[in-house]
């Protein structure tokens, strides 16, 4: 669940504020764990990232109404810290296009930025039992379940009444002037968000498995910070 | 598709009022769009607003249709799920309006200020990886928005689309996708390295101080008619 379609002036102030001032703490804590890295080195694979985030968010498959996002690829090519700042340029230049309110931009960022990190970590804690295509998929379809769970549960804390909350897909839009009793529950709408948000997952984790195993072969150094990773534990257990 | 050349060339060679306004007044000028499209109830008023832009962007020599077709690209999404909505006329034409209306802003800000200032004042304010991942994104962008449609082009003439196929064609998009994004962190690290050997060292060589110019009333008297419409016009 990448992002919430949500126009601005829908959401409750406090929820948008706070939603803002938890991205901010995390940007913080993304910039805080970089200091010590060479950042320059990493600026050209966060714009090409980032542009290719921008690019695909931009594709729709009408169909559906999904698109995919790569949040997954990013956290794994960029890891959590970077990957984080990814989420918010992203979802800036995605604000400023008209693509999801100003309002929602910190909330989005959240969301979009979790899935980052998750993905990264599922993707890292798989490594030693799949091979690199169904790592990817699997890391992507679990983040993007965690990811729409936390998207119902901002729907629960908003207090705006779930019914005005509709499910395009992975995609929520809010719609006004709904008439009482076409209103729906927090579990109606976390069951149609999760069984609709089902196949663009599932799109979403073919994807990323793809362009990670394509990665993995034709230019492997974009992953070594993972591989690296893999690559020293298996030394570590051989010398052992 | 958006064409950056085309975009740099009308931000460096016009010479109306909205060009010689400085980039911080553009930037106060689109927060306070930004801030009528957000407080927004009525799509007449901000479609009022919207109009206005197009009638500055117009009398200051601003490529307006342009800019009026280009930010209709924002329309696509919100035009797509407006449809899903159960709202009648009214909820859905605002939903429009309030994608295209700081479309449009950000547009006029573009097209009217080189992108070298842009981002010099964004990089005072952030912090340089933030400054510089912004401007890396933007220009990465256009370079990704040009190989895909070079990209679409190839698949097609080599046979890569199979009508019924599912699978061979979601393998080839996914392959294509990976390899633009191959390709686009090479580009993106020559370009890197070629502004670096020209002296590139995270901030823009146009940083200086927010000093305003006489041209600056044009784009905070619209910005702030823009707002005025939304908050009088209930």
């Amino acid at each position: 669940m990448t992002h919430m379609h949500i126009p601005d002036g829908i959401l409750p102030v406090g929820l948008w504020i706070a939603g803002f001032l938890l991205m901010f703490l995390a940007m913080g804590i993304s910039l805080h764990r970089l200091r010590n890295s060479d950042q320059k080195k990493k600026i050209p694979l966060l714009g090409a990232i980032s542009a290719a985030m921008l690019v695909a968010m931009s594709l729709e498959i009408i169909p559906i109404a999904y698109h995919i996002n790569l949040s997954v690829v990013a956290g794994i090519l960029l890891g959590p810290a970077l990957g984080f700042l990814a989420a918010f340029i992203t979802n800036l230049m995605l604000a400023l296009m008209g693509h999801g309110g100003i309002t929602v931009m910190g909330l989005n960022t959240l969301l979009l930025g979790t899935e980052v990190i998750v993905g990264h970590t599922l993707f890292y804690a798989l490594h030693r039992r799949l091979p690199v295509f169904w790592r990817a998929a699997a890391a992507t379809m679990l983040t993007l379940f965690l990811t729409t769970l936390a998207l119902v549960g901002i729907v629960a804390a908003s207090n705006v009444d779930p019914g005005l909350f509709r499910d395009a897909g992975e995609h929520v839009v809010v719609e006004r002037g709904a008439h009482h009793e076409d209103l729906i529950s927090v579990s109606r709408f976390a069951s149609i968000a999760l069984s609709l948000g089902f196949f663009g997952w599932f799109i979403e984790a073919a994807i990323t498995g793809s362009v990670i195993s394509f990665i993995a072969r034709v230019k492997p150094d974009l992953l070594s910070h993972v591989l690296h990773r893999e690559k020293t534990a298996q030394e570590g257990r051989q010398t052992r | 598709m958006i064409d950056v050349a085309r975009i740099d060339y009308w931000a460096a060679s016009g010479s109306g009022l909205f060009h010689r306004a400085s980039p911080p007044a553009k930037i106060v000028f689109l927060l306070l769009v930004v801030t009528a499209a957000v407080l927004s109830k009525n799509p007449y008023a901000l479609l009022a607003g919207y109009c206005v832009l197009l009638v500055v962007a117009a009398a200051s020599g601003l490529p307006w249709t342009r800019v009026m077709a280009l930010s209709w690209y924002a329309a696509v999404f919100a035009l797509l799920y407006s449809i899903s909505i159960r709202g009648g006329f009214w909820i859905r034409a605002l939903f429009i309006v309030k994608a295209i209306t700081p479309s449009c802003a950000v547009l006029m800000l573009i097209v009217s200020t080189p992108y070298p200032k842009i981002f010099s004042l964004l990089s005072s304010v952030l912090p340089e990886i933030l400054a510089a991942g912004l401007f890396m994104t933007y220009r990465t962008l256009f370079i990704l928005l040009d190989m895909m449609g070079n990209f679409a082009a190839a698949i097609r003439l080599r046979g890569g689309f199979s009508p019924g196929s599912l699978y061979k064609n979601s393998a080839n998009i996914s392959r294509g996708i990976a390899m633009l994004l191959v390709r686009a962190v090479e580009r993106s690290s020559r370009l890197y390295a070629v502004m670096v050997v020209r002296g590139y060292n995270g901030s823009m060589a146009e940083a200086g101080g927010i000093r305003l110019r006489r041209a600056d009333w044009l784009p905070i008297l619209t910005g702030m008619t823009v707002l005025t419409l939304v908050l009088t016009w209930k």
